[in-house]
């Protein structure tokens, strides 16, 4: 068979199959690495661009490795715990994290609240054994409980006896924060899927948009909505169906409201918040749960450097007004700037 | 011809991962990364777009949307013909490119 034929055949070919396969002979796309992990208590997908060598990557992998050992809130030997244990530390990375917690804390109105740790345990969010606390139990924990708790100055944090803390809303956040960190500072592109928080880094080499899939509560094959994302960003979803347990007919969340010390209980199904920081991404998608539509309408009117998406349990989507024509696959209301 | 077969199940494996790629009522354009153009497939129309590296011209015709006219030197995007779903159009050279998904082509899902 000639060059020729062997061309006519592939090119009708390679027409069916897509034609961004189309081989160019001017700007080759560059291959994607991928790899996964398993980190701070989730799987991570990690995809970059250009990344040939592979050194990107295991920079990555090193970074997450290490979050992972200092900030575990359960692992006996990480910083935090040594924190949780000793109750004062001068480690700069929880001291960092503890100054954003508080201010995210305040911005809106306690909703992120850093020191539920014994809470969660009791009602078995961190250990697999859930059930419903007996009256009076959660009232006895809260003496060891809220943000009021933690002393911060510049280079240290103290924490009284039984006040524990766990960056479980924050950290995976800023573990993404850091990667695109050193994506950027390496000029290479990628998404990064860290348990749910996503970060894409850069632009796709393809120059088009990421399309993101954020995952309908009820079913997890499918996407609620597509949004279309330009640049490095943070989407962070909190949900009631990501981890929670069921007694007696009712559905008890991982999220716990700081007010009540108990599973969040509104009409919302998720939140999904983009924003430029994972961290503040994650916290937020959190503090909005807690809050629910209404309230965080009202913070995000306030405060206008973040987008949200609100998942009812009904159905309704609810998109800020900034993800209006980045949005599609579903029907939403817009909310009144 | 074991090439040639090792591209038809190429093909084949491309076309089953889209199979369930529905029409889209509206593409997406994108130049340099950039939203530049959002189009309504329902309305007949032709839009000229302008990226860095060149330009390319859209035609819109009964639901379809083709790219009829480019500066590019291959003319891939072109040769993609009249399309209403995904895979994408993608004019790499002029960095241009049209996405119609509105729920398949995702490349992170956010949990």
């Amino acid at each position: 068979m000639t060059k020729r034929s062997l061309a006519c055949l592939l090119i009708p070919v390679l027409l069916l199959a897509g034609c961004n396969l189309l081989p160019d002979a001017g700007v080759k796309p560059r291959e994607a690495s991928e790899q996964s992990i398993w980190a701070m208590d989730t799987q991570m997908d990690l995809r970059l661009y250009g990344d040939e060598e592979g050194n990107l990557m295991q920079s990555l992998i090193a970074i997450l490795n290490s979050l992972d050992r200092e900030l575990s809130a359960t692992a006996p030997d990480s910083k935090l715990t040594a924190l949780n244990e000793s109750g004062w530390t001068d480690d700069t990375q929880i001291v960092f994290l503890t100054t954003r917690a508080l201010a995210i804390s305040e911005q809106t109105g306690g909703a992120l609240d850093i020191t539920m740790l014994p809470v969660s345990r009791r009602w078995g969010f961190t250990t697999g054994s859930y059930g419903v606390p007996y009256s009076g139990e959660l009232e006895a924990l809260r003496d060891n409980v809220g943000m009021d708790k933690i002393t911060l100055t510049e280079k240290t944090v103290s924490i009284p006896d039984g006040t524990k803390l766990d960056f479980g809303a924050l950290a995976k956040g800023y573990a993404a924060d850091l990667c695109r960190a050193e994506l950027e500072q390496a000029g290479k592109s990628g998404v990064l899927s860290l348990g749910g928080n996503l970060q894409t880094v850069g632009t796709k080499p393809d120059g088009s948009a990421w399309m993101i899939g954020v995952q309908d509560p009820d079913d997890p094959g499918r996407y609620a909505l597509t949004l279309r994302l330009n640049g490095s960003k943070a989407i962070v979803t909190s949900g009631d169906y990501q981890r929670y347990f069921i007694q007696d007919n009712i559905r008890y969340c991982h999220i716990l409201d700081p007010k009540t010390l108990s599973p969040v209980r509104g009409n919302l199904r998720a939140v999904t918040v983009v924003t430029d920081e994972g961290l503040r991404a994650d916290a937020l998608s959190t503090a909005l749960f807690v809050l629910g539509r209404e309230a965080g309408t009202e913070l995000w009117r306030s405060q206008r450097d973040f987008e949200v998406i609100w998942m009812e349990e009904d159905g309704t989507i609810w998109l800020t007004p900034g993800l209006k024509d980045l949005a599609s696959g579903n029907d939403f209301e817009v909310i009144e700037p | 011809m074991i090439l040639g077969a090792v591209f038809l199940l190429l093909a084949a494996l491309t076309m089953l991962q889209y199979r369930n790629a529905a029409p889209s009522a509206s593409a997406a354009v994108y130049a340099d990364g950039i939203l530049v153009q959002t189009v309504d497939l329902s309305v007949d129309a032709t839009y000229r777009i302008e990226s860095v590296e060149g330009w390319n011209v859209l035609t819109v015709q009964d639901g379809k949307l083709a790219v009829t006219a480019a500066s590019c030197p291959d003319g891939d995007c072109i040769r993609c013909g009249a399309k209403n779903s995904d895979p994408p159009i993608v004019c790499l050279p002029n960095r241009v490119s049209v996405q119609f998904s509105e729920d398949g082509g995702v490349d992170a899902v956010v949990r």
